[in-house]
């Protein structure tokens, strides 16, 4: 079986299997993430595509082996090059160096307290393991790289000192620290200004290829997808409904959910269509429908739909989609 | 920093300047220190013999003006009672509340740091639970009633240490306990519902997501975040210990400190020193307030330079 990635030519870093994350509540158990799977190939840029309560973040964090109290994991595996994350020992190990994060808001990402240089070096020190001048010189180069100007200066300066831009900046520097292969990138433009939002995407393209980091995008913006990745997933309600390369996913939504997606968002190209939403609102995500969690809002739902959720099935070559209106080709499930 | 001191220190002394003032309000026009210190049937002859004696039948403003040119050397009147200055009484018992003071303060960031970092590390858990526990049963109980316990306990049935007095270090230890130990569950479970609040923060979870382990993010990122309130709140203990907990445990600890002056003072009436002592201890008030700036500006950039 070739990678998820399709090509073969990837080498399979992350594997998520069945994830599933779980928040006690009053009313009972309530899962961020549900039974999600996932892979991440070398070299690969991945965009997880959501609105808001989907779960992205979670999923995001849980990858890393960690969900905030009273969050706590409660199936699935994660593999990063076939050992298991969810083993603190290897966590420990892969956080930060193998797997690094970067989050929605660098204006709070970044200790307050702390100058940018003091949070350089005790990454430097603590997790690569550099000494004396070598951590100067590799936080100026880090600096650098993500295109800050005077970086000795900044080394002195703290958070509130910087611009929006300018933290994110730092955020994916500290993040670049350890010689990471994976960057998980949490909403890394939401809350920056449209031109810098898109300086910040470029950025990350750019060293994405530079160094040859993995990224998985998580992001509510399909105009980010679009311009950032080569394969996006969607999710909905802790779920993925659908996979697919990026140009197919555009030219061609499967899923009703993705369809919805891709006709709310306003296009400079096509005058005076009208913009569609999604009818209904976001779920609820205490209560769940026993069947595909779209299905309130699902315009084709019929009985079938309200019965158990639709596994996610091949529908034709690198695409996935988990809909009992797409029936896939026998046998084949998700990986 | 130093224009910034400097304008604390003014703002400081100004608040010294209202303090006072509104003590000399207090004892000279809503009281009569003459009439106060002599007994219910004295006549009016001795009354306005002692008024005169004590100058408080000149204007008002010349009072104000003698009290305001005394304070400034120093010279806070003289106590009817034991007619000696009430300055010199005063700074006579200022040391041993310091000492009690400190060594009270001592036992608060001592016990409250570690037990709040303890408590949000464990959340939760059993350890947690405890410090709970802790800090429920020396908040509730009454600083007087710990005082006679501990000397029960470590004095009277153990005797490890001496049951009153200001001798030496070991005479400081329950004093300072009765006082410390209610400041210490207060603060403790402030230090650790911020330390559990910050961990949630997108730093902390940032900074654990690069691989630093549970316990560093704690002492390393959260407890600095945290330590400009542990100031502040450690500061309005000893705030509260110079005008409450001191006179209550130096009473019950015999502790010659100004507390306990202040309580002999009210005992015989004698307006003067109370005032003194009052002056005395709103002063440390503010010395303490001004102490606690000065450290938030040392830990936190941000606090405002005006």
């Amino acid at each position: 079986m070739s990678a998820t990635g399709g090509d073969g030519r990837t080498e399979r870093l992350l594997e998520v299997k069945d994830l599933t994350v779980g928040f006690p509540t009053r009313d009972g158990t309530v899962l961020g993430v549900d039974g999600l799977t996932l892979n991440v190939g070398s070299h690969e840029r991945l965009g997880v595509v959501g609105e808001s309560g989907s779960g992205k973040s979670v999923m995001g964090l849980a990858i890393l082996g960690m969900v905030l109290p009273p969050g706590r994991i409660m199936g699935g595996s994660v593999r990063w090059k076939g050992e298991n994350v969810l083993d603190e020992a290897v966590a420990n190990r892969v956080r930060g160096r193998e797997i690094a994060m970067i989050f929605q808001d660098p204006m709070v990402s970044l200790n307050p307290l702390k100058t940018v240089g003091a949070q350089l070096r005790e990454l430097l020190q603590r997790r690569v393991g550099l000494q004396g001048s070598a951590i100067k010189q590799r936080s100026l180069e880090l600096l650098d790289m993500v295109g800050i100007a005077n970086p000795g200066d900044r080394l002195k300066s703290y958070a509130f000192e910087l611009s929006g831009g300018m933290r994110q900046r730092v955020m994916i520097a500290t993040a670049l620290a350890c010689d990471p292969t994976l960057l998980i990138a949490d909403e890394p433009t939401t809350g920056l200004d449209v031109t810098i939002q898109d300086q910040i995407l470029t950025l990350l393209h750019n060293l994405s290829t530079e160094l040859g980091v993995s990224v998985l995008m998580i992001t509510h913006d399909l105009g980010v997808v679009a311009q950032f990745c080569d394969r996006v997933q969607v999710m909905y309600a802790g779920r993925i409904v659908e996979r697919a390369p990026i140009a197919q996913m555009f030219a061609d939504p499967q899923h009703p959910y993705s369809l919805g997606l891709l006709q709310s968002v306003p296009r400079v190209d096509q005058a005076a269509a009208e913009l569609a939403g999604i009818p209904g609102e976001p779920l609820d995500r205490a209560q769940f429908p026993p069947g595909c969690a779209f299905e309130p809002r699902c315009g084709e739902a019929h009985d079938t739909c309200r019965g158990a959720p639709p596994p996610l099935v091949k529908i034709a070559e690198r695409r996935w989609v988990a809909c009992y209106n797409r029936p896939g080709e026998a046998g084949e499930t998700s990986t | 920093m130093l224009r910034w001191l400097a304008k604390r220190i003014i703002a400081a002394a100004l608040v010294v300047f209202v303090v006072t003032s509104l003590v000399f309000v207090v004892t000279h026009i809503f009281t009569d220190p003459a009439t106060v210190s002599l007994p219910l049937e004295a006549s009016q002859e001795d009354r306005a013999s002692r008024r005169a004696s004590l100058g408080l039948d000149r204007p008002l403003s010349v009072q104000y003006w003698d009290f305001l040119s005394g304070l400034v050397v120093g010279d806070l009147g003289e106590s009817f009672f034991q007619t000696q200055p009430a300055s010199k009484l005063v700074f006579e018992r200022l040391p041993a509340t310091l000492r009690l003071v400190a060594g009270a303060t001592a036992v608060t960031v001592l016990m409250a740091a570690p037990m709040g970092m303890l408590a949000a590390w464990w959340e939760r858990r059993f350890a947690d639970h405890a410090v709970l526990g802790f800090s429920m049963a020396s908040i509730s109980a009454p600083p007087f009633w710990i005082g006679y316990l501990l000397i029960i306990v470590f004095a009277v049935q153990l005797g490890w240490v001496p049951t009153f007095g200001s001798s030496g270090f070991k005479s400081l230890i329950l004093p300072s306990f009765a006082i410390g130990l209610a400041s210490a569950g207060r603060l403790a479970q402030m230090t650790r519902r911020g330390i559990v609040e910050e961990l949630r923060k997108p730093y902390a979870v940032t900074a654990m997501s690069r691989g630093f382990s549970r316990s560093y993010t704690i002492v390393h990122h959260t407890f600095r975040n945290v330590a400009s309130g542990f100031v502040t709140m450690t500061g309005w203990e000893v705030t509260r210990m110079f005008t409450g907990y001191t006179v209550v445990i130096e009473v019950v600890f015999s502790w010659p400190g100004v507390g306990r002056l202040a309580v002999e003072a009210i005992n015989d009436r004698d307006l003067i020193l109370v005032q003194a002592a009052v002056v005395v201890l709103a002063t440390m008030v503010v010395l303490t307030n001004l102490l606690v700036d000065i450290a938030r500006r040392l830990i936190d950039p941000r606090v405002d330079l005006a």
